[in-house]
């Protein structure tokens, strides 16, 4: 055999799609299939047991799709500049959940598998539960910058100007545990078993708190801004975009504090983008601003590319709930499924 | 990190009632083509005629740099992150602030955020003034002040409550704060399209292309606000490392009180022109360009500031200049 070019998976184990439009979002929904979220206001849906069927087309928003989550009760949740949250269920039967204000925009969308699904507008959270019910709106300081409910869905933290807050969903005052840090704060996350909460931030940098006692982490050195979190399994790692590795904080042995983080695929001077952890082992995915793909095993450092760079900038990535299967989406509408099963 | 061209955009300011939604929407209803995207911040009693109108919350915060005038607009870099999302471009977008807003935070944010600086650039910061009102509102408010010093275009609206005298008086004003602004008068915000968009007033290659208007020929010492322009001029080439030290201390130690900073500089050695300038401490520079033929090779600097230092900043400047 003479040289050959670089293999990448999803020529021979997955399928994508030119979809015309940024790929703002995507998710995979309860019963497997995928939904992503666009830039002209639709919802694309895939079935990864049926990669060469067309993707459903489903017109969810009157302007762009601004936020997508996977729906507890199935199908997926979007956010739009249009002021909506919608459903848009796997057949692409689009249902109006909220209609959040004119000429205001749903930036950010989340949901927990309990049932909960929230919508951040300006200052203010929206709380439905599974029937579509709103149970409270909570008001911060500032705009949120972004939403996580942890593992449990007991808590739901919120980013804003100078800080995060931390509240509990179910309590009957609503007054939130305030993590004050100065600055503006953007994607957020809150680690698996609940005990830190990390912000993005506008200044090349994350910012932690570790809940038990408050006690801050900084972590710096990104050369752009991180917009992609995203904790391993049991939280031991938390992996980010920002910088032109994947950068991967160890939150264990009394780290991040005065550990330097672990750098993993890296070399070509091109920023990671979007990154997101496998449900179970130990590895990452991740997006390039080059279009580029990539698993990396943590442990080992060694990496698997997945889809050749050239198709815009990776926005979106994740993967399904059994880790068989990995999506990504770019700024440009090029979006791609792979099948990582075993065969 | 897509390659297309950036969006410009036009910064609307001036006090309440000066006519800036009027000035919107004939900017918005002339028959040009174009299509806008328009962030306001509030809704007044016109309503704005557009396919996409974003209501803003004016959200200003403070970047962590330890300098507390590099504040910057964060509803602004959320809005147009959102917008870059939508497929086919808008050909400009359009930002309306309140009566009473600083439209520093809203120029810094344009230099400030590198997503927005990739998707965006600044076009122009256009003041409407109210011809009969403005005395009243220069002496009660500093924001009225500030939102002349950072104009580029100046519009003297109302021009038919007020007569030649009144009109001239009132230019006369303007040119003391900032002599660098374009001047225009209007009734009922008509003015053409073109007069305020597309103008590329940020652009570096067009800064201090216009020749200041000092009504006098020199600069105004008589003037009624602590906001007024210094301009300096030098015929020894400038020594780049020298320029760079004193403007960074400069910036850092008087950011605050400096709107607006331009200058042309011709470095020793070097057959490019430079141009700079800054809003507060935030400053942008690079080379525009050859020098051309007969060029006299004068550099220039141009503060717009609050209680500026002259003979400080005369010398300061002067010493940029190589030795011998």
């Amino acid at each position: 055999m003479s040289e050959t070019a670089p293999e990448f998976l999803i020529d021979a184990r997955g399928t994508s799609r030119a979809l015309g439009a940024w790929v703002v979002g995507l998710a995979f929904g309860r019963d497997g299939t995928l939904g992503l979220g666009l830039g002209d206001g639709s919802v694309r849906i895939a079935r990864p047991q049926a990669m060469a069927e067309d993707w459903t087309n489903a017109a969810a928003h009157d302007g762009a799709v601004l936020s997508l989550a996977a729906d507890p009760v199935g199908g997926f949740l979007t956010g739009g500049d249009d002021g909506r949250m919608v459903q848009t269920a796997p057949d692409g039967t689009v249902t109006e959940i909220a209609r959040l204000g004119a000429m205001k925009w749903v930036e950010h969308v989340a949901a927990h598998d309990s049932g909960l699904r929230a919508a951040a507008v300006g200052k203010q959270l929206h709380l439905f539960d599974a029937r579509g019910a709103a149970l409270k709106v909570l008001a911060h300081p500032t705009a949120v910058g972004g939403i996580a409910f942890d593992a449990k869905g007991k808590r739901v933290a919120c980013s804003h100007y100078n800080g995060a807050s931390l509240w509990f969903v179910a309590s009957k005052e609503d007054k939130p545990r305030v993590l004050e840090w100065k600055g503006s704060h953007a994607s957020i996350a809150i680690s698996p078993d609940g005990t830190h909460v990390v912000t993005a931030m506008q200044e090349n940098a994350l910012h932690g708190w570790r809940l038990a006692d408050g006690q801050h982490m900084r972590m710096s050195g990104y050369p752009s801004k991180t917009r992609s979190l995203s904790f391993t399994s049991r939280g031991r790692w938390l992996a980010t975009s920002g910088a032109d590795a994947v950068v991967i904080w160890p939150f264990f042995g009394g780290g991040p504090m005065g550990k330097a983080p672990t750098e993993l695929a890296g070399g070509d001077g091109v920023l990671v983008s979007a990154v997101a952890c496998h449900p179970q082992h130990e590895v990452v995915a991740a997006g390039f601003a080059d279009g580029l793909v990539l698993i990396a095993e943590i442990a080992s450092g060694k990496v698997v590319p997945v889809a050749a760079p050239g198709n815009g900038a990776v926005s979106a990535i994740a993967w399904n709930a059994t880790g068989t299967h990995l999506a990504f989406g770019t700024e440009t509408g090029f979006a791609g499924l792979v099948d990582l099963s075993r065969r | 990190m897509s390659d297309t061209p950036q969006v410009p955009v036009t910064v609307l300011t001036g006090y309440l009632g000066a006519g800036k939604t009027t000035l919107l929407n004939r900017i918005l209803s002339e028959n040009h083509g174009r299509k806008f995207a328009v962030v306001i911040n509030e809704f007044g009693e016109l309503g704005v005629d557009n396919d996409l109108v974003v209501d803003a919350d004016e959200e200003v915060f403070e970047m962590n740099n330890g300098c507390i005038c590099c504040t910057v607009r964060g509803d602004l870099i959320r809005i147009i992150g959102g917008l870059m999302k939508r497929p086919g471009r808008f050909d400009g977008i359009i930002v309306e602030t309140t009566g009473l807003a600083d439209p520093a935070p809203v120029a810094q944010t344009f230099f400030a955020d590198e997503d927005v600086k990739r998707a965006t650039r600044l076009d122009a910061i256009v003041t409407l003034v109210d011809a009969k009102n403005l005395p009243a509102r220069l002496a009660d408010s500093k924001e009225a002040t500030e939102q002349i010093a950072f104009a580029d275009i100046i519009l003297v609206n109302k021009m038919d409550l007020v007569t030649e005298a009144e009109a001239l008086e009132v230019e006369r004003r303007i040119r003391t704060i900032n002599p660098y602004a374009e001047i225009r008068r209007s009734t009922k915000s008509a003015v053409p399209i073109d007069a305020v968009i597309g103008r590329d007033a940020f652009n570096l290659a067009r800064i201090l292309e216009r020749e200041p208007e000092f009504l006098s020929g020199e600069d105004d010492h008589e003037h009624d606000s602590d906001i007024l322009s210094v301009s300096f001029e030098v015929s020894k080439p400038i020594d780049p490392e020298k320029f760079n030290a004193w403007i960074t201390q400069l910036l850092a130690n008087k950011g605050q009180d400096l709107l607006r900073t331009k200058g042309i500089l011709y470095y020793a050695n070097e057959t490019r022109r430079f141009a700079f300038q800054a809003v507060h401490m935030i400053a942008d520079g690079d080379f525009i360009g050859e020098v051309k033929d007969g060029d006299p090779r004068k550099s220039k600097i141009v503060f717009i500031g609050r209680g500026l230092n002259r003979p400080q900043l005369r010398r300061g400047f002067e010493s940029c200049q190589v030795e011998g």
